[in-house]
């Protein structure tokens, strides 16, 4: 049972041209300590990032990918037995695992109601850096084992994956991808972007249900963005699609 | 700024009206109410000055006897001891002395002296017509938020079934309860009365009583509101229901024909009507949003709300071209009140002449 | 919480489907706006802002602190919300806990930029006293004092203004040589005013029927199957984006309302910068 997805690699004709403002680097002043030391590597790996991209060339990654790759993933449903629904999903070094318990009735229900509610609760653990939830009608228990950041996209694929293997009636498979100025960063890379944006989709209704977005960017790069995530999350939930098949089989057989 | 200035600048201008809260007092001639609202506008300078004239014009208007009948809390109520005189709601004696635990109008009924709250939450007298929200459907009972200090409760035996038969109620009707009022449905009904338990009852058997729909309900200080022979107007010329409950809410919405017999068909088709959104013809609509306006900007210059006013009002707005959003912009209230205060001195002029 | 019956639904939908709501506005028209700044005198900043029936307040404070290890050459600035239970009774004790906090993130989400500071309200670096040791955090408190929808945008304009009313004490620093820690001197006479022209505005456009609308009362916003918040700056540059509410939404329509929003935050900056005026010269 244990299917290994793989990673959907989108290359796309556009690439990011970004201007980087010139670096701000009033370097250390002459004292020693360690932080400073810490930034100031920080700072060479940013100026290297930033060389390369200025060059545009397809250089490797951190982890060895080119620019519009994702994070090899693994995905897993049925993770934990308690759960009325349950999946483990894995992109690259974080490990999330996300269980879904109810339906049942809402112990806050005063009123009449035709909506049900969803609770999430994330927690980092410990030694990673947890998820943990809950859910009034449903409820949700993400627990991250791994961090690098640029984890909540896949926290929102993975709680929809294991929504689906609870059973729970859905419109469609939630897929999230989220994009700076290069597709699903790891958390060095999160640190000097100048932007993210982060769009979750339903890619059989051509839905987008979340789309968060900061730092300062022009109607033609949101437009690509959007467009670029989009397709990343229906490859993403093709993956999804496939391996929840894959696992309905296997339990039919 | 330091506070020297600040003392300076409220010595200068008592009601630093651009921003600040702005009360005004007013005194309606008619029934001597004192009436004080907050009113938040950004007034120019010139609006400034005529609104103050404006106001300061209804003041003088006021009878003198309506002011000297208002009292706060802990004022002193004059009276003559040795008229055993029954101190009523809103009085407390203190060292042999009357004293007021209300603020409002002292009100004096042969030896029952009270104190007419003026502020106060809106108080039921049988017979009043309200207008209410369902909030809970109870076993055979509507419950419902009147403005009152408690919810208000509509008996299914106490209005008319949808089918207009006079019959018992049966198990089927009260399943069939939500069909007829469900949560959050906006009410037009009577007040029935206390009930030994001391709950509020109200009834709803006439078809004029019931559901409203398509429209806006409005919430304004119940004292605005007087207690009238008629609360329920049709503006044909607007093609628009206008009804002034008893406790504040104020219901303007389209025009519902209420025809006994065909009642219980009307209702069915409107569903389906709602489903294909055929909405309120945007004549109608813009009717009813300037008459809601006037309402809005009536109410926060504490004036009582009648039915003649509030169309004046409208077709003042209509007729020097104000757009219906523009009224509740600071030009269209000034004018309000010095239409109020011209009025109020006309009435005054030819009560004086007669 | 509003409790709409079918009826009013149903003609709040029809209003906005028609082009004249409730009030007889129109979608894209906003409803009286006012300002007042300096409302708050312990504040370094402060500034009121009401929206028809909403008010807000916002205050700035400064305090010294101490750079982040990650960030040696640039302040902090931290937003909170709080919703009063003067707005709302649910608002009493934790009940507007999950409220603050989604305004809160939507806040930071929208001012504060990326993580190299572009499209930030604030250049952090402007808040540096001492490269890695000393330098300005900001408090930006948001209060919410009553609720009639649009929340977002009135703490945001509120911020704004708060921003533009705020003074920085001037600090001389002296390196004594005896000790590696500088000292500074903070004045109480000088201040140093902000530069607050890159701060956005928030414009939520949301989404009732086939149309959306700005400036949402908190009814209509009980008739909303989504709501896009777009924090536009005076170049027209989007800063932050963020979409609540339940329905999905089709990428044309997001990208329509990105450029509607964009078109009608010119004319709220526009607006909303000459009641700055009118309010510093009042004061």
């Amino acid at each position: 049972m244990h299917l290994l997805g793989r990673a959907p690699v989108i290359r796309r004709g556009g690439r990011w041209h970004t201007q980087f403002p010139a670096m701000s680097s009033s370097a250390a002043t002459g004292t020693y300590s360690p932080a400073a030391e810490a930034g100031g590597k920080r700072r060479e790996k940013r100026e290297e990032l930033r060389r390369h991209l200025a060059e545009d060339a397809d250089w490797p990654r951190a982890d060895n990918r080119s620019f519009h790759e994702c994070r090899e993933a693994f995905l897993r449903t049925g993770a934990t037995t308690a759960a009325s629904g349950s999946a483990y999903a894995e992109f690259g070094k974080t490990k999330v695992i996300v269980s879904v318990f109810g339906p049942r009735e809402s112990k806050k229900a005063m009123m009449y109601s035709d909506v049900g509610r969803l609770n999430c609760n994330v927690s980092y653990t410990t030694f990673a850096t947890p998820v943990r939830g809950q859910v009034i009608i449903l409820e949700l228990i993400i627990v991250l084992a791994s961090i690098t950041k640029g984890d909540l996209p896949i926290i929102i694929s993975c709680a929809s994956l294991a929504l689906a293997d609870a059973g729970i009636m859905m419109y469609d498979l939630v897929t999230s991808v989220s994009v700076n100025i290069i597709i699903d960063p790891t958390s060095d890379e999160e640190a000097w972007q100048d932007g993210s944006l982060m769009v979750s989709y339903m890619p059989s209704r051509k839905e987008i249900t979340q789309l968060t977005l900061t730092g300062e960017w022009t109607d033609g790069k949101i437009t690509n963005a959007v467009e670029l995530c989009m397709d990343a999350c229906s490859k993403l939930c093709d993956i999804l699609r496939n391996h929840l098949k894959e696992t309905a089989n296997l339990a039919s057989e | 700024m330091s506070d020297q200035q600040g003392e300076d600048q409220t010595l200068e201008r008592p009601n630093r009206l651009r921003y600040g809260r702005f009360f005004l007092l007013l005194r309606c001639p008619r029934d001597g109410v004192v009436a004080m609202r907050d009113l938040q506008l950004s007034l120019n300078q010139t609006q400034r000055v005529r609104l103050e004239a404006a106001l300061h014009e209804l003041q003088a208007l006021a009878p003198a006897a309506a002011s000297a009948a208002a009292v706060t809390v802990a004022d002193t109520i004059p009276v003559n001891q040795e008229d055993n005189i029954l101190k009523g709601h809103g009085t407390l004696d203190r060292d042999g002395e009357v004293v007021a635990t209300l603020c409002g109008v002292v009100e004096r009924v042969n030896k029952l002296v009270y104190v007419r709250t003026l502020r106060a939450r809106y108080k039921p007298e049988v017979g009043d017509i309200i207008v209410g929200r369902v909030i809970e459907i109870a076993p055979k009972r509507w419950r419902l938020e009147i403005n009152f200090g408690q919810d208000a409760v509509l008996m299914l035996s106490s209005m008319n079934l949808p089918d207009g038969i006079q019959r018992r109620r049966t198990a089927v009707d009260e399943l069939n309860m939500r069909t007829i009022f469900e949560e959050n449905d906006v009410v037009c009904a009577e007040v029935r009365g206390f009930q030994h338990d001391g709950s509020l009852h109200l009834q709803a058997r006439s078809q004029k009583y019931g559901k409203l729909e398509r429209g806006q309900l409005l919430t304004v200080p119940p004292y605005l509101v007087k207690r009238r022979k008629q609360h329920f107007h049709h503006l044909e010329q607007y093609d628009v229901d206008l009804i002034l409950g008893c406790n504040g809410f104020i219901w303007v919405g389209e025009h519902v024909v209420v025809s006994d017999s065909e009642k219980t068909s009307k209702m069915e088709d409107q569903k389906p009507r709602i489903e294909l959104e055929t909405f309120t013809p945007l004549e109608t609509r813009k009717h009813i949003c300037r008459l809601a306006n006037a309402i809005r900007v009536l109410s926060a210059l504490g004036f009582t709300l009648t039915v003649e006013l509030i169309i004046e009002t409208a077709e003042a707005s209509a007729s020097s071209n104000i757009e219906i959003n523009d009224m509740l912009g600071a030009e269209f209230y000034v004018q309000t009140a010095e239409r109020e205060a011209k009025r109020r001195a006309d009435l005054l002029k030819k009560g004086g002449a007669r | 919480m509003v409790g709409l019956s079918e009826g009013e639904k149903h003609f709040i939908r029809g209003g906005i489907a028609q082009d004249i709501r409730t009030d007889g506005r129109k979608r894209l028209q906003f409803r009286a706006l006012s300002v007042e700044t300096g409302v708050i005198p312990q504040a370094n900043g402060s500034a009121r802002v009401r929206l028809g029936g909403t008010e807000v307040i916002a205050s700035v404070k400064a305090e010294l602190g101490k750079p982040s290890i990650l960030h040696p050459d640039k302040g902090k600035v931290n937003i909170f919300v709080d919703c009063s239970p003067t707005a709302e009774p649910t608002f009493e004790g934790r009940g507007s806990e999950e409220l603050s906090a989604e305004l809160s993130v939507a806040l930071q989400r929208c001012l504060l930029g990326g993580k190299s500071g572009a499209g930030a309200a604030i250049d952090l670096s402007s808040l540096i006293v001492v490269d890695g040791k000393v330098c300005w955090d900001l408090y930006i408190d948001g209060l919410v004092i009553s609720s009639d929808g649009n929340l977002l945008d009135a703490l945001a304009a509120a911020i704004k203004v708060a921003l533009s009313d705020t003074g920085i004490p001037k600090v001389t620093v002296s390196v004594s040589t005896a000790s590696d820690e500088p000292e500074v001197d903070v004045s109480d006479e000088e201040f140093l005013q902000f530069d607050t022209s890159s701060v956005p505005v928030i414009i939520t456009l949301t989404k009732v029927g086939r149309q959306y609308i700005v400036d949402a009362t908190s009814e209509e916003e009980s008739q909303m199957s989504s709501a896009v918040s777009v924090s536009v700056n005076r170049h027209g540059h989007v800063c932050g984006l963020t979409k609540r509410g339940g329905a999905g939404l089709d990428p044309t329509v997001i990208f329509d309302m990105i450029s509607v929003a964009k078109h009608v935050s010119q004319q709220f900056i526009t607006l909303l910068d000459s009641e700055i005026a009118a309010a510093q010269a009042e004061e």
